[in-house]
């Protein structure tokens, strides 16, 4: 499957939020293969947050667990003060997240399938590059903010 | 004046004959009741009654005692010769209350008869509650002679009633307590639900990552393929778990909720122009406890056939149809492509064996046939008590 996800719409440069090595590991090779650029891979708030900041992704893919507990939330608050970029998590956690989903643009829920991601990616470019009104892929949940008007 | 009672309202016992207690008492009528007793008769009732009694003199000055029973004597302590002539106030003391007191005052001000329970004192000081009615009695022109006063000893009254609001203090207190302790309880099976749930589903995320890094890190064959078809189970498991406990129920989780997801997932990797895939599936709850064979199961059916059923870039349809008859949950996977016969023997044949073992888990019935063209799987599958 791997192989199928090809390239769709514009390269994003992504920042990988994730304490678990090998997912991160895995989802920077899958962006690679969809052809997107991982900017950076961190697994404790704090870095996250300097990471964050140091190269203002379009993207960040946050999970709520990181090495430093439940930092998450507050990463995507942090990330997501920046308008440059767009904030979504990544989680098997969804019920942790805030009614105001912390700035966060949507969740992708774990475990998450290639195609979620691979979707979901391109509905974002989609979005930044204006063109809001594309089907909203399933497997993906908009912040109730979002979903009225993304 | 003092003594204006004296001789007419003694006890029996004590009394001199020849006064009765009823004169000028209208209630004692005796043309009223032709078969009422004699005047002296009720005094002597009265008087020995076991209901403590007194009568006061409303025209006497400070309305005096002029008359009580021994019973009466019994339940104040006082001597008789102490009480005759008195006010009853001698009875109240420092805990009576004076509301009641006052409107008792009204009452006898007013005329009217009236009921209170109130707190008065022994002849040693010892408080008892003291119920009463007290009546006024009337002579023949109309106007207030006596007051006629029945008590009756409530304290063991208001300590049972006492005693009864302390049990259910004590009762509330319990089951308050307990309330708190099965929250707290539920309280932490949620948090570990939570964390059982949180972990599983990061677990499942771990091991598909695993897998799939793995294959990437394998050469193009059979071992690759080998690890991405592992890859692919792990995913089906994974949707399965996704979809339990999302929406909070436990217990159950949506078929086609899941075959929605695992079908655009299997879909995503085909070309759209060469294999279309068609699912009828009917929302039917399913216990959490199928969710991995039966996801397993669909897995294995759908994957085989869009692998094997339309080789050498040839189209087709695959359809997956799910719905329920009486308490079975009937599955058919069917595609128009060559059809087992003709399809090369496969030599692991894992797929199929994996299904068959599945569906034996789930005490159900599996039929394999040739459909015209192509191949049909139906699967009957018990939805009570199947895994």
């Amino acid at each position: 499957m791997t192989a199928d996800a090809a390239p769709s719409g514009p390269s994003l440069r992504i920042l990988v939020v994730e304490d678990e090595a090998l997912i991160a590991l895995e989802l920077e090779c899958l962006l690679d293969d969809l052809g997107h650029v991982t900017v950076g891979v961190a697994c404790n708030s704090s870095e996250a947050i300097a990471v964050g900041r140091a190269t203002a992704p379009d993207v960040a893919l946050v999970d709520i667990h990181l090495v430093d507990g439940p930092t998450g939330i507050e990463v995507a608050r942090a990330l997501a003060a920046d308008p440059r970029t767009t904030v979504v998590f990544m989680t098997a956690n969804a019920k942790r997240i805030p009614d105001d989903f912390a700035g966060a643009f949507g969740v992708i829920a774990k475990p998450y399938s290639e195609r979620v991601v691979a979707s979901t990616l391109a509905y974002l470019a989609g979005c930044r590059a204006g063109r809001p009104h594309a089907p909203c892929p399933d497997g993906f949940h908009p912040a109730p903010a979002c979903a009225a008007a993304p | 004046m003092y003594g204006r009672g004296d001789e007419r309202f003694r006890s029996p016992e004590t009394r001199a004959a020849g006064t009765s207690v009823t004169d000028g008492c209208s209630m004692t009528q005796d043309s009223a009741h032709p078969a009422a007793m004699a005047p002296a008769t009720f005094a002597l009732a009265f008087g020995a009654s076991l209901t403590p009694m007194i009568v006061t003199d409303a025209r006497g000055h400070d309305n005096p005692i002029v008359w009580v029973n021994d019973a009466f004597l019994n339940q104040t302590g006082y001597a008789r010769d102490e009480l005759i002539g008195r006010n009853c106030r001698l009875l109240q003391g420092a805990e009576t209350d004076r509301q009641e007191i006052a409107r008792m005052r009204a009452a006898i001000g007013a005329g009217e008869p009236i009921a209170l329970e109130i707190l008065n004192y022994r002849r040693d000081g010892t408080p008892f509650w003291n119920g009463m009615t007290i009546n006024p009695i009337r002579d023949e022109a109309g106007g207030i002679a006596y007051f006629f006063a029945a008590q009756a000893d409530m304290t063991d009254k208001r300590r049972a009633e006492s005693a009864m609001r302390g049990t259910n203090d004590e009762l509330e207190r319990q089951v308050g307590e307990r309330t708190a302790d099965l929250e707290r309880a539920l309280a932490q099976k949620t948090a570990l639900l939570h964390e059982v749930d949180h972990r599983v589903k990061n677990n499942l995320q771990v091991i598909s990552s695993l897998m799939l890094l793995k294959a990437r890190r394998t050469p193009e064959g059979e071992a690759r393929d080998a690890l991405q078809n592992m890859a692919e189970r792990i995913g089906a498991l994974s949707t399965a778990h996704r979809m339990l406990y999302s929406e909070g129920d436990v217990a159950h989780f949506n078929l086609s909720d899941f075959t929605g997801d695992f079908l655009s997932d299997l879909e995503a990797g085909l070309d759209p122009e060469r294999t279309r895939i068609e699912a009828h599936v009917e929302p039917i709850a399913v216990a959490a406890a199928m969710a991995a064979p039966l996801s397993l199961m669909i897995h294995e059916l759908t994957t085989n056939a869009v692998r094997h059923a339309f080789p050498g870039g040839r189209s087709g349809r695959l359809t997956v149809d799910g719905r329920r008859e009486d308490d079975m949950l009937v599955l058919v996977v069917a595609d128009d492509g060559i059809g087992l016969g003709t399809a090369p023997p496969n030599p692991a044949g894992f797929g199929r064996s994996l299904v068959e073992m599945v569906v034996r888990q789930l005490r159900g019935s599996i039929a394999w046939s040739e459909g015209a063209p192509g191949t049909r799987v139906e699967i009957r599958v018990p939805l009570q008590g199947g895994a």
